[in-house]
C-alpha cells in the first residue's frame, strides 16, 4: 500500500505472562468527521499483528484519532509539486502531507524519499496516493498538476485539456475537503485559477491562483541586485496577468518608504538613462531563460507557493500578489482572475489591496482581461 | 547625473565581502540541489557556491534558487565550472559523480568515480586548504578513502556520509513499527554505506529502554516479529526508491543537511559517518566506514567506542575486506 492505515487497538493486555503475550490488534472504521462525508483523518502506524515488543514497551492510552489541523494536499509530484513538498515540511508548516498523482510509480517513490528524511525534521505524517481519498480533510491543497504545452499547441487547445483534467481533480477535492482552500500553481494561472473556481463552485476568497508572486519575488530580488541590499527590503509588485503581460507597478516601488520615481522620473520608461525597464524584461524572460538552461524551474516556485502557505495556514494577514477575481475593478468587466495585492488568511483572500494605477498600467490589464476572457469563453466545461 | 542608488543610499563603510560560513556543493545534479536546497531553507551558509562541468544546468539551478532570496537568509550564492567560486568554504559537499542505475551496486561505480575526483579534489583543496570535506558520491566508503588520498588533507577534516542515511531509515522504520516518531527512536547502522551495513540491535531503544531486553531475538531469524526485516528493508530502500522515481534525493539532502549543522554550528553530535577506522575493531586496513562519530568544527574530532559482539564485529571486518579488495586494484 503506498499509504499507511491506522489501525485502532484497545489497550487491553492479553494475559500477563509475558512469553505467550499477545496484543490484539483491532482495525476499527475511523469515526466519520461532523459535516464531512467521507472517512476521518488517518492516523500513521501499521503495526503487525503480533508486535509484542511494541505491547512490552508502550503502555496505551488513547485510542482516539489524531485530528489533522493544518493538512496539506498537494496533487501533482512533478518538479514544482516536490519543490512545494520540501519547502513546506522544511518550514515545519503541516502536520499532515498527502501527495497525489496519477504516476504511481514516481509518487511512491518520492513519498518513500521524503519519509526517510523523517529523524532530521519535524515531519509529519506524509501519506501518498492515487486516491484522492488520501486528501480527506486537508486545510490547504495545492495544485501543480496539469497539461505541459505540446509544441505548436495553441493555448486555448492546452487550457480545453486542462479543464478536462481540472474536473475530475476538482469533484475528488471538493468531495474530500469541501472546506479547504486551493492554491492553484498550474500554467496558464489565471486561467486555470478561474477554471478551478468554476469547477469546484467555491467561494471566490477560497481560490487562490499563485499568480504574480513568484514574479515579485523575482522583481525583488533583481532589484536588491543593483542596489546591493537584500530582497526583503526591496518592495516592488508586479500584477495582473502571470507571464509575458505582467505590470510591474513602478509607482510603488521603494527601499524605506523613499520611491524610486522619486529620484528617477522616467524609471521603468524607454527614456530612462538607467533603464530599469529591464528589470522587469529580465522578471519576464526569467522562467524561459532557467527552463532553456535546467529543463523546468522548480526551486523559486516551491519557496513562493510556501510563503502563501505559511500566510493561510497560520492566518498571518499579510499581503501577497496572487491571482483573485478582478471582475468590477479597474474597468473590468469580465470574468477573469487577475494578481492585485491580496490579504491572506485563514479563510483565504479576505481582502484586496486597492492599488491606484497609471492609467497606462489600467488600459493594461484591461487587454490582458480582454486577453484571458476570449480564450476563457470557448471553454465548454 | 547621479544614479538612483547614489540618491538614494549614502555609503557609509565598505561591504565586508568575506564570508565566515561558506558552504561549496561540487554536483548540481538531484542531490546536490536537495542539499543546497536543505541548507538554505536551514540558514546554515552565508555563501553557498555550485560547482559543475555542465554549465547550463549549473547556471539554470543556480538562477533558481537566486529567485528565490525572498525566501531565505542566505545572501551570496555563486557558481561556475572553475573552482575558484569555492574558495574560503568551511565546507565542501562532494556530489559529484556517475550515478547508480537501476539494479548497478555501488562498488561497480568505483573507478569511473576514482576519476572524476582526480578532477575535483586538488582544486578544492587548493581554493580553501583550510576546509572540511564531505563526501556523498557512491560507493561513499571507497570515495572517502580516495578523496583523502587525493587531497593530502588529515582524515579527521574528510568525512563520508556513509550510515547516517541508512541509520535514518532504520530509525523512520522503526518509528513506524511501533508508532512513535523516528526522532525518537534511537537505532545505529554502521560498517559500509550499502548491502553489508551492520545494525546494531543491543542499542536500538526508546526512552532508554533497550528493545532487545524486551525480546533477545530481536534481528535474528529465530525473532517471530520480523525486526531484521527492517534492516533488509534500509539495504533495499535505495535500490526500491531508483526504481520508482529514478533517483534518490530528499533522504539523502535532509541527512547531509543534518551532518553540515553540527560541523558548521561546532554542536558535537555524533552521527554514524565514514570514517578512517584503522587500528579498531581489529582493522588493519587504510579503509574508511561508518562508526558512531563526534562532529565539530574541525571534523571527526572523536569516535565513539561501541561494544560489538562477536557477531558484528565479524561482519564489519567482513565490510571491511569487501572494501579493501576493491580499494587495492583502484589506479591512482
Amino acid at each position: 500500500m503506498s499509504w499507511t492505515v491506522g489501525i485502532l487497538r484497545a489497550s487491553q493486555r492479553a494475559g500477563t505472562v509475558r512469553a505467550n503475550f499477545l496484543c490484539p490488534a483491532m482495525a476499527l472504521s475511523p469515526r466519520p468527521l461532523a459535516a464531512i462525508p467521507l472517512g476521518g483523518a488517518w492516523a500513521v502506524a501499521a503495526t503487525s499483528k503480533m508486535a509484542t515488543v511494541k505491547c512490552e514497551l508502550m503502555k496505551n492510552f488513547s485510542s482516539e484519532e489524531a485530528v489533522r489541523n493544518s493538512k496539506i494536499s498537494i496533487v501533482g509530484t512533478g518538479s514544482v509539486g516536490m519543490a512545494c513538498a520540501i519547502s513546506i515540511l522544511l518550514k515545519g508548516l503541516s502536520d499532515e502531507l498527502a501527495l497525489v498523482d496519477v504516476d504511481e510509480g514516481r509518487l511512491k517513490g518520492e513519498t518513500m524519499d521524503l519519509q526517510h528524511g523523517s529523524p532530521f525534521v519535524k515531519m509529519p505524517n506524509i501519506v501518498s496516493s492515487r486516491d484522492y481519498l488520501v486528501t480527506a480533510n486537508s486545510s490547504l491543497v495545492i495544485i501543480t498538476a496539469g497539461a505541459r504545452q505540446e509544441k505548436g499547441e495553441t493555448r486555448l487547445n492546452l487550457v480545453q485539456r486542462n479543464v478536462a483534467i481540472f474536473k475530475l481533480m476538482m469533484s475528488n477535492i471538493v468531495q474530500y475537503s469541501p472546506r479547504c482552500k486551493l492554491i492553484v500553481v498550474s500554467n496558464p494561472v489565471d486561467i486555470l485559477t478561474y477554471v478551478a473556481w468554476k469547477l469546484s463552485a467555491f467561494p471566490q476568497n477560497r481560490v487562490i491562483g499563485s499568480g504574480c508572486n513568484l514574479d515579485t519575488a523575482r522583481f525583488r530580488f533583481l532589484i536588491g541586485q543593483r542596489l546591493s541590499i537584500h530582497s526583503e527590503s526591496c518592495h516592488g509588485w508586479i500584477l495582473g496577468e502571470h507571464g509575458d503581460s505582467s505590470v510591474p507597478v513602478w509607482s510603488g516601488v521603494n527601499i524605506a518608504g523613499v520611491p524610486l520615481k522619486e529620484l528617477n522620473l522616467d524609471i521603468g520608461t524607454d527614456k530612462d538613462p538607467e533603464q530599469w525597464k529591464n528589470v522587469h524584461r529580465d522578471v519576464v524572460a526569467s522562467a524561459y531563460e532557467i527552463i532553456k538552461m535546467k529543463g523546468y524551474t522548480s526551486w523559486a516556485i516551491g519557496l513562493s507557493v510556501a510563503d502563501l502557505t505559511e500566510s493561510i495556514l497560520k492566518n498571518l494577514r499579510r499581503v501577497h500578489p496572487v491571482s483573485t477575481r478582478i471582475k468590477g475593478l479597474y474597468g473590468i468587466n469580465e470574468e477573469v482572475f487577475l494578481s492585485v495585492p491580496c490579504i491572506l488568511g485563514e479563510s483565504g483572500i479576505t481582502d484586496l489591496i486597492k492599488v491606484k494605477l497609471a492609467p497606462e498600467e489600467e488600459a493594461h490589464l484591461q487587454k490582458s482581461a480582454k486577453t484571458l476572457w476570449d480564450i476563457q469563453k470557448e471553454l465548454k466545461f | 547625473m547621479s544614479s538612483v542608488k547614489e540618491q538614494l543610499i549614502e555609503n557609509l563603510t565598505e561591504e565586508d565581502k568575506v564570508s565566515q560560513s561558506k558552504i561549496t556543493i561540487v554536483g548540481t545534479g538531484a542531490v546536490g540541489m536537495a542539499c543546497a536546497i536543505c541548507i538554505l531553507l536551514k540558514d546554515l551558509a552565508d555563501e553557498l557556491a555550485l560547482v559543475d562541468v555542465v554549465t547550463d544546468k549549473l547556471k539554470g539551478e543556480t538562477m533558481d534558487l537566486q529567485h528565490g532570496s525572498l525566501f531565505f537568509n542566505t545572501s551570496k550564492i555563486v557558481s561556475g565550472k572553475d573552482y575558484s567560486v569555492s574558495a574560503n568554504s568551511k565546507l565542501v559537499i562532494i556530489t559529484a559523480g556517475a550515478r547508480q542505475q537501476e539494479g548497478e551496486s555501488r562498488l561497480n561505480l568505483v573507478q569511473r568515480n576514482v576519476d572524476i575526483m582526480k578532477s575535483i579534489i586538488p582544486a578544492i583543496v587548493q581554493n580553501s586548504p583550510d576546509c572540511k570535506m564531505l563526501i556523498v558520491s557512491n560507493p561513499v566508503d571507497i570515495l572517502t578513502y580516495v578523496v583523502w588520498k587525493l587531497s593530502g588533507l588529515p582524515a579527521t577534516r574528510v568525512i563520508g556520509s556513509g550510515c547516517n542515511l541508512d541509520s535514518a531509515r532504520f530509525r523512520y522504520l522503526i518509528g513506524q513499527k511501533l508508532g512513535v516518531h523516528p526522532s525518537s527512536c534511537h537505532g545505529w547502522i554502521i560498517g559500509e554505506h550499502g548491502d553489508s551495513s551492520v545494525p546494531l540491535w543491543s542499542g536500538v531503544n526508546v526512552a532508554g529502554v533497550s528493545l532487545k531486553s524486551l525480546d533477545p531475538n530481536i534481528g535474528t531469524d529465530s525473532d517471530k516479529d520480523h525486526w531484521k526485516n527492517i534492516h533488509k528493508e534500509v539495504v533495499g530502500s535505495a535500490y526500491e526508491i531508483i526504481k520508482l522515481k529514478g533517483y534518490t534525493s530528499w533522504g539523502i539532502g535532509l541527512s547531509v543537511t543534518d551532518l553540515v549543522k553540527s560541523i558548521l554550528k561546532n554542536l558535537r553530535r555524533v552521527h554514524p559517518v565514514s570514517t578512517m577506522v584503522k587500528g579498531s575493531y581489529g582493522i588493519k586496513e587504510e579503509i574508511f566506514l561508518s562508526i558512531p562519530c563526534v562532529l565539530g568544527r574541525n571534523g571527526v574530532s572523536d569516535v565513539v567506542k561501541v561494544n560489538l559482539n562477536s557477531e558484528e564485529e565479524a561482519l564489519l571486518k567482513k565490510s571491511a575486506s569487501t572494501l579493501w579488495n576493491v580499494q587495492k586494484d583502484l589506479r591512482f
